[in-house]
């Protein structure tokens, strides 16, 4: 089996005509941790839930874990397991109770069911309170127990919506790195989440969702070579076009000239490097540089440099510093963040959809 | 600065309450249905009681007396029959309140004999009907007695007369009966009813709201698993609540039951069936518990009033009274009220408990059939 999920032109129509789902194609591999990233309303939890068999489709197919989930939903249900952003547990039950319910409810073999649930508290450190109540619990403890709930019965894919909303940065690793593990251990995961950093940081693929349709998919570093690439695709195209009016008549054409050149994006590649000793000529010498569009000093040892982009640009602001007897300290490229992809991606869907395309 | 905060809570409350159309029809409808229920329903005047006549001899008196009872709006008369076991014997199975037994001698002077058999578990009706037929019987020796002086030109003093004309008996099939013996029924009826009505919406509508719902039916579980522990762990509750309630009725007020304990358990049993029935269907599309409570409500209240709760259904307007055989409240009621005062067995309750039956499938059926996965 290639894959975990496999959507074709998946739809959901509700009751008020509404089409949440449009046509969606999605698809995540076997044993990957596959991200589901979407404005609000862009049809990600219609999707999840018709994936996790809570509500039907309206047409098209899906298959997780390799079967129907129309045909066969009982079979889809036994291979998932769900970790919803609201907690959803029983507060007035203690933490293993509510874990032996959802054991039962997965009818999770009796005699191996008291080792399981062992096992899997021990594994995300709350053996020590599974005889509190859900209700005494800190956000993190009570999320640490949805996941509990949601592995007693061995899934083969686990869903995660928004599952480390609220937390503290200490709790969110530590859920994190669950995450990972249990991949480690052959499990697909699906993360659902606004939280960008969370998304790049722990998922191999990721399938951008808007208008109920899948408008990206590629790795989190591919989605971001794309926006590049895109972004000096588009350069391109403008600088051609400027250059085709210049030759027709740059006086007829000053204005739209002009509107053409202000769309121009910044694709210069920006670097942040801490030296300790930084001087006059050091400074003067790379704004010689024929990489080097532009150089500021900023204070604490800090120069923002802005680059011609090239696979040496970055040897020969290094080899300058140490020419002039720099030392140093740190380097940092200022890439395009997923979420500049996301937003980028986002707003151009939103673009086609308000002009009618 | 504040006052625009304030204002703007205000504006917030009332956009949510005309956007929320479910709670918005709520507040409109529930106020008319409890006026018009209370002025109909609790006019406080016992209109239109069922009662048979038994009239044995033919006469002018025997025609007096039929002609005042019919001219009465306490009384409806049903049926003149000839055969006074006949008569108590529709009284004793609940077709008709009372019956008034005409002596067969009655239009011989001197020896007119009445009686009023009653259905005294009805509380309401018995001290309504009681004076009413005491007054009819009253005024009618009045003018027999006065046309007689008349006749006779002798002046005798008009009660001494009056009494000795028409010799009304009444005869209270069970007895005298306190208020707390004829409110107990009700209020254990309407008990049960309101307590399912709520425990349901905490248990389905709440646990859909709050994701908990969710969480089951992403198992590989059907609906009605898990819809059938629910209704049992609501029947368990809603039976000791009701066990409580006849305890401590018993123990403080002193309150007799005269049927079997245990046909009165087995007719709370499926009353509280019922009405849980009845609340899982309404709590099967309800996304949010305020939802629901908005949906029972403007349903629960008015069962209240027309289903003989709190007062005979049978002096209800007539479109009432029809409603109330579509309600199952009323057959809870009266089968509850039949065990516990009339001492009445399994075969006078049984259409009650059947009918109770017939609306708790109904209701199971839509219910787990309307219902829904999703949170």
């Amino acid at each position: 089996m290639k894959y975990a999920i496999e959507t074709h032109d998946l739809v959901k129509v509700y009751d008020n005509d509404f089409k949440a789902v449009d046509n969606l194609n999605l698809y995540v591999e076997n044993k990957t941790i596959g991200g589901i990233l979407g404005p609000n309303g862009a049809g990600k939890t219609t999707t999840i839930k018709m994936l996790t068999c809570l509500i039907p489709k309206t047409g098209g197919e899906a298959r997780v874990a390799g079967f129907d989930i129309s045909k066969q939903p009982d079979e889809v249900r036994n291979r998932i397991g769900m970790v919803p952003q609201l907690v959803s547990l029983y507060n007035d039950l203690t933490v293993r109770e509510n874990v032996e319910l959802c054991a039962d409810f997965y009818n999770v073999d009796q005699k191996i069911k008291d080792k399981k649930i062992d096992d899997l508290l021990e594994l995300v450190d709350i053996k020590y309170a599974q005889d509190k109540y859900v209700k005494n619990l800190s956000g993190g403890m009570q999320q640490k127990t949805s996941v509990v709930a949601s592995l007693v019965h061995n899934p083969d894919i686990l869903f995660l919506d928004e599952p480390t909303v609220g937390l503290d940065p200490t709790t969110k690793r530590v859920l994190w790195d669950l995450m990972v593990d249990l991949n480690d251990q052959g499990r697909t995961i699906i993360l659902c989440s606004h939280d960008m950093y969370e998304v790049d940081k722990i998922c191999d693929n990721i399938n951008i969702i808007d208008s109920g349709k899948v408008v990206a998919n590629d790795t989190p570093q591919g989605l971001k070579d794309q926006l590049l690439h895109n972004l000096e695709e588009n350069n391109r195209h403008i600088r051609e076009t400027i250059l085709k009016l210049e030759q027709e008549g740059i006086d007829e054409n000053r204005e739209e000239i002009n509107g053409l050149k202000s769309s121009l994006t910044d694709e210069s590649e920006k670097i942040t490097v801490m030296v300790s000793n930084i001087n006059e000529d050091m400074v003067n010498a790379l704004e010689m540089l024929d990489v080097v569009n532009d150089v500021k000093t900023m204070g604490n040892g800090r120069l923002n440099i802005s680059l011609k982009r090239s696979e040496t640009s970055v040897n020969h602001v290094i080899t300058s510093i140490l020419a002039n007897g720099g030392n140093i300290a740190s380097i940092k490229t200022n890439d395009p963040t997923l979420e500049d992809v996301f937003v980028a991606i986002t707003a151009k869907t939103r673009k086609e959809i308000k002009n009618g395309n | 600065m504040e006052t625009k905060k304030v204002w703007w809570m205000i504006k917030k409350d009332l956009l949510t309450l005309w956007r929320h159309k479910v709670q918005f029809v709520s507040l409109v409808l529930f106020p008319i249905l409890m006026i018009a229920l209370c002025g109909w329903g609790m006019g406080g005047t016992v209109e239109n009681t069922p009662v048979v006549i038994v009239k044995q001899t033919t006469g002018d008196v025997t025609d007096q007396v039929i002609n005042a009872i019919k001219a009465d709006k306490t009384f409806e008369v049903k049926d003149i029959l000839s055969d006074p076991d006949e008569a108590k014997r529709m009284v004793d199975n609940g077709e008709v309140r009372s019956a008034i037994i005409l002596s067969s001698n009655f239009e011989d002077e001197g020896t007119r004999n009445a009686i009023l058999y009653i259905d005294s578990s009805d509380q309401m009706t018995t001290q309504m009907v009681i004076p009413t037929t005491q007054r009819i019987f009253a005024s009618l020796s009045e003018q027999i007695e006065m046309s007689k002086i008349s006749s006779l030109n002798r002046n005798v003093g008009f009660f001494e007369a009056t009494s000795q004309s028409i010799k009304l008996q009444i005869n209270k099939i069970y007895g005298d009966i306190e208020y707390i013996d004829y409110l107990l029924p009700g209020v254990l009826a309407m008990t049960m009813f309101m307590s399912s009505m709520l425990g349901l919406g905490n248990s389905i509508a709440g646990e859909r709201e709050r994701g908990e719902l969710a969480r089951l039916f992403m198992t590989p579980t059907s609906i009605s698993s898990v819809l059938s522990g629910k209704i049992i762990s609501q029947l368990i509750r809603e039976m000791i609540q009701a066990i409580i309630l006849i305890i401590a009725a018993m123990i403080i007020f002193n309150v007799v039951i005269n049927g079997s304990l245990f046909l009165l358990f087995l007719v709370m049993l499926v009353s509280v069936l019922c009405f849980v029935g009845f609340g899982m269907m309404i709590s099967a599309t309800a996304r949010t518990q305020e939802d629901y409570i908005q949906i029972v409500m403007p349903i629960a209240m008015p069962m209240m009033f027309i289903c003989g709760v709190f007062f005979p259904k049978e002096t209800m307007p007539w479109l009432l009274e029809k409603l109330s055989y579509f309600l199952p409240l009323t057959y809870a009621n009266d089968a509850v009220r039949a065990v516990m005062l009339q001492g009445a067995g399994i075969g006078s309750i049984a259409m009650d408990l059947l009918i109770l039956l017939a609306f708790t499938a109904l209701f199971f059926v839509v219910g787990v059939v309307r219902f829904n996965r999703d949170i």
